[in-house]
């Protein structure tokens, strides 16, 4: 009675739950790191918190490492969205009177209205999942530009420190930065719900395709064309 | 004119002596030691090179810092590095001579000299918010850019507007490389900038006959490459993670790291870690409070001072920003348990009605 269709590449899952702990280490190793709400070492002279205990330098090599995976695992995604068609769903198709139309769909889905036609993904999601990709990017291009003006004449300075400057210094880019964290984690809680509910409401698997690939459909879904 | 050479021989300056002030000045202006040889070399060719220095909307606190040059001392920079042939504020003769004085040196010059520029241009009410021997000073600066060689942006005032220029800048103040675009502009920020810097910045020009190295927004690499942060003495305790609480705690005498009390050296481009200020005496931060950043554009407007990162204007109030990110993000996690429980209940009844 269901039909399986195979969304999600083995490719695309494993960076999905790479982006997830990259982020989440991000996020938090960020939050203390912008305000360093405990003081990780009384009793020790600076030199000797090194080896003993989580310290700043530590939190912030953390950071680092974790913004080098984000930056290689975004590259990886864009790199595999040139080899299959189903990983290219995150681009919103504006130009096409199908989008317009499964955008109001949601939207009187998500108003108790009456229910969208099925769909592999709708395109309010993919909006939103354009919109986290250059959040992530915009991330990437800060973080790296912030780090690497360390060393002005550096390679990371050379690739990223443009942004630093054009978005009117580095207080600036550190407030943006932060902004733009909070930004993802609001993604991230309202993904998370609407994930779930799509699952509920619509039986299709939603939850489990990020495990093992494979949405249920009772009808063709309308977008069935983005993924064969 | 008089080489340097020359002018230190009528001073009765020894060759050793012109020598150790060579190296001296190499090492200030970041060369490397083998550089020494070209220092000298240019000190003994080179011929001094006129400086008219001009004053818009300022404090003079640029003026006060450059005085207070220790190496090479600010005296040895005006009487036999620089010809200092106009600046208002240093000048013994004023009013109309000095005025004169400054267009017969453009005159005679046309071309080579070096303009230092203090303070910007208000550009409000046609530039009638700064008026210098009865004309807008806006007119004055672009009259003596003119004929400059290069033009040096003195502070922050000249390089981005500094406090005349923060919100809501009643006076239109703008930083001078919007009134002046086709010129070489060396930006020397700082409120004011280190004397060492200033001088440092002078001497190279003169020695060399060519600006010295930019960044990207126009400042010396030599001196604003580094963040102040990345060459701050305390940084052993940022990284330790034992931060300043309050001005009156423990950390705060022990000189734990100001971070959390806002300062900006994360965010400041600047050379008060190393070179220090007075002669290498102490800088802000040594001194136990925090960097407001002043070397940076809009630093004034980046406040408050004594918060790490800025609020954001919501109306009404001013919040700092997790407080916000964490109210958002609840909201959405709240407005998701909502959302659900609507959607559970309305399925639940649609499946009562089939």
């Amino acid at each position: 009675m269901f039909k399986r269709i195979y969304v999600f590449s083995a490719s695309l899952r494993i960076w999905h739950w790479i982006n997830f702990i990259t982020i989440m280490i991000l996020f938090f190793t960020g939050l203390y790191i912008g305000t360093p709400y405990f003081t990780t070492s009384v009793g020790y002279e600076a030199t000797y918190t090194y080896d003993k205990n989580l310290t700043m330098g530590f939190t912030r090599f953390l950071h680092f490492a974790a913004g080098y995976v984000l930056l290689f695992s975004f590259l990886f995604r864009i790199y595999i969205a040139f080899f299959r068609k189903g990983n290219r769903m995150f681009i919103p198709k504006f130009w096409t009177i199908e989008y317009w139309q499964g955008i109001k769909e949601t939207i009187q889905e998500y108003l108790f209205i009456k229910e969208h036609r099925p769909m592999i993904r709708n395109p309010l999601a993919r909006t939103a999942y354009f919109i986290v990709y250059l959040m992530i990017f915009f991330m990437i291009a800060t973080g790296f530009g912030m780090y690497g003006l360390s060393d002005p004449d550096g390679f990371w300075a050379s690739v990223f420190g443009w942004i630093v400057w054009s978005l009117g210094g580095e207080f600036e880019a550190h407030y943006w930065h932060h902004i733009v964290a909070w930004l993802i984690i609001l993604f991230f809680v309202l993904h998370v719900y609407f994930v779930s509910r799509e699952d509920f409401t619509h039986k299709n698997g939603e939850v489990s395709s990020m495990f093992n690939g494979v949405k249920f459909f009772k009808k063709e879904p309308v977008d069935i064309n983005d993924v064969k | 004119m008089e080489t340097f050479w020359e002018v230190f021989k009528r001073h009765g300056v020894s060759r050793r002596d012109f020598i150790k002030f060579a190296t001296t000045i190499t090492g200030l202006m970041g060369l490397a030691p083998s550089m020494v040889p070209q220092v000298v070399k240019a000190m003994e060719t080179k011929p001094r090179v006129p400086v008219i220095w001009i004053h818009g909307l300022e404090c003079t606190c640029c003026s006060e810092s450059f005085i207070r040059s220790a190496t090479p001392l600010a005296s040895d920079v005006v009487l036999t590095m620089i010809s200092l042939e106009y600046d208002d504020t240093l000048s013994a003769a004023a009013g109309e001579a000095i005025e004169k004085h400054r267009e017969k040196i453009m005159k005679e010059y046309w071309g080579n000299y070096i303009l230092a520029v203090e303070g910007n241009p208000p550009l409000g009410e046609d530039g009638m918010y700064c008026i210098i021997g009865g004309r807008p000073f806006v007119e004055i600066l672009k009259e003596s850019a003119e004929g400059a060689k290069a033009i040096i942006a003195w502070g922050s005032c000249a390089s981005w507007g500094c406090v005349q220029a923060a919100k809501p800048n009643p006076t239109n103040a703008v930083s001078i490389d919007k009134v002046i675009t086709d010129k070489p502009i060396i930006k020397v920020p700082g409120c004011p900038p280190i004397a060492e810097v200033m001088t440092g910045v002078i001497m190279y020009m003169v020695l060399f006959d060519r600006i010295p190295p930019l960044d990207s927004q126009g400042r010396p690499k030599m001196f604003y490459g580094n963040r102040i942060h990345d060459t701050c003495y305390r940084r052993s305790f940022f990284n330790a993670g034992q931060f300043v609480e309050q001005f009156d705690d423990e950390g705060a005498k022990k000189g734990w790291c100001l971070y959390k009390v806002g300062c900006r050296g994360p965010t400041t481009y600047n050379s008060c870690g190393n070179l220090r200020w007075y002669n290498g005496l102490s800088y802000p931060i040594q001194s136990g409070h925090g960097c407001i950043g002043c070397a940076e554009n809009n630093f004034w407007d980046n406040g408050p001072f004594y918060e790490r990162i800025g609020g954001i204007p919501v109306p009404g109030i001013e919040s700092k920003a997790d407080k916000v990110g964490a109210v958002a993000a609840a909201a959405a996690a709240g407005g998701a348990i909502l959302h659900g429980i609507a959607t559970k209940v309305r399925k639940s009844a649609n499946k009562e009605e089939e």
